[in-house]
């Protein structure tokens, strides 16, 4: 389990970097896609089965097909990685101390001090994984869900009115 | 579980800090969603590992959440860019500053 998660932690951050790194946009792409079935399996280590498949249906299926559709589309071509004759080197430098701070803080502060839950893993799998998801969903987070849906559909009402539209 | 709690959450730090260091550093607006997505999910497994180690299903229950907010927005950022690229502007975040100022 130790190895395949160091195997699986070594991966993440390789296609992460090739997200950032590579000139290509449809590299960049593949990346990603990469980054998002190994992230799949790193949820299926943690016991999240429905979060696996939403993963790979979501984002490896449909997300990165509409990613990858526009990049053939559009052929947009290299692009310099850094931009020139700019100040933004101190956003970095400030984002820089600010994560190695909340580092520094993980590795300092390693116990974990929340309180536990009822939803151990002998009683999910008593009732099923994704009935358990379903029932929370449904009764503790249904504010959520119709926030959620109501999103769903504006996302898709815009998208609809942006493509219609002509440019001028 | 063998693998400590905190080893998770590094590794979703990392992903995050890569995430917006792409953000930031770079110009084509397809990447910049990408690096963003990459953030997301960095999120989403911070989520599931405390899920895990806390016995509670609120955590993946809210990852969920963040997957369709992130499907939508998506959605609604390729159609403003493939409008932006009809009306036959470069594809460079430093180019389009027409709502600045």
């Amino acid at each position: 389990m130790v190895v395949a998660f160091a195997l699986l932690a070594a991966w993440e951050l390789v296609t992460a970097a090739g997200v950032v790194a590579f000139r290509r946009p449809i590299y960049n792409a593949l990346s990603l896609v990469a980054n998002m079935l190994g992230l799949a399996i790193l949820f299926l280590i943690l016991n999240a089965q429905f979060l696996f498949a939403a993963q790979i249906i979501v984002y490896a299926g449909a997300v990165m097909v509409l990613f990858v559709f526009i990049i053939a589309l559009l052929n947009p071509g290299l692009d310099l990685t850094l931009r020139r004759g700019s100040t933004e080197w101190i956003y970095g430098i400030v984002f820089g101390v600010v994560f190695a701070g909340l580092f520094g803080a993980l590795l300092y502060n390693r116990g974990l001090s929340g309180r536990t839950g009822a939803d151990t893993p002998e009683a999910i799998s008593a009732i099923g994984s994704v009935q358990s998801i379903g029932v929370a969903l449904y009764t503790k987070f249904l504010f959520p869900v119709e926030v959620t849906s109501i999103l769903l559909l504006v996302a898709a009402v815009g998208a609809v009115y942006l493509a219609m539209r002509k440019a001028e | 579980m063998s693998i400590p709690a905190y080893s998770f959450l590094l590794l979703s730090g990392a992903i995050f800090t890569l995430g917006a260091v792409g953000f930031l550093i770079r110009r084509n607006p397809l990447v910049v969603f990408m690096c963003i997505e990459l953030m997301l999910n960095a999120v989403n497994l911070a989520f599931a590992a405390m899920s895990r180690y806390l016995n509670s299903l609120d955590g993946v229950v809210f990852a969920f959440l963040v997957i369709t907010v992130a499907a939508a927005e998506v959605v609604v950022g390729i159609a403003i860019i493939v409008q932006v690229y009809r009306a036959g502007r470069e594809m460079d975040v430093d180019e389009l500053d027409l709502m600045k100022n």
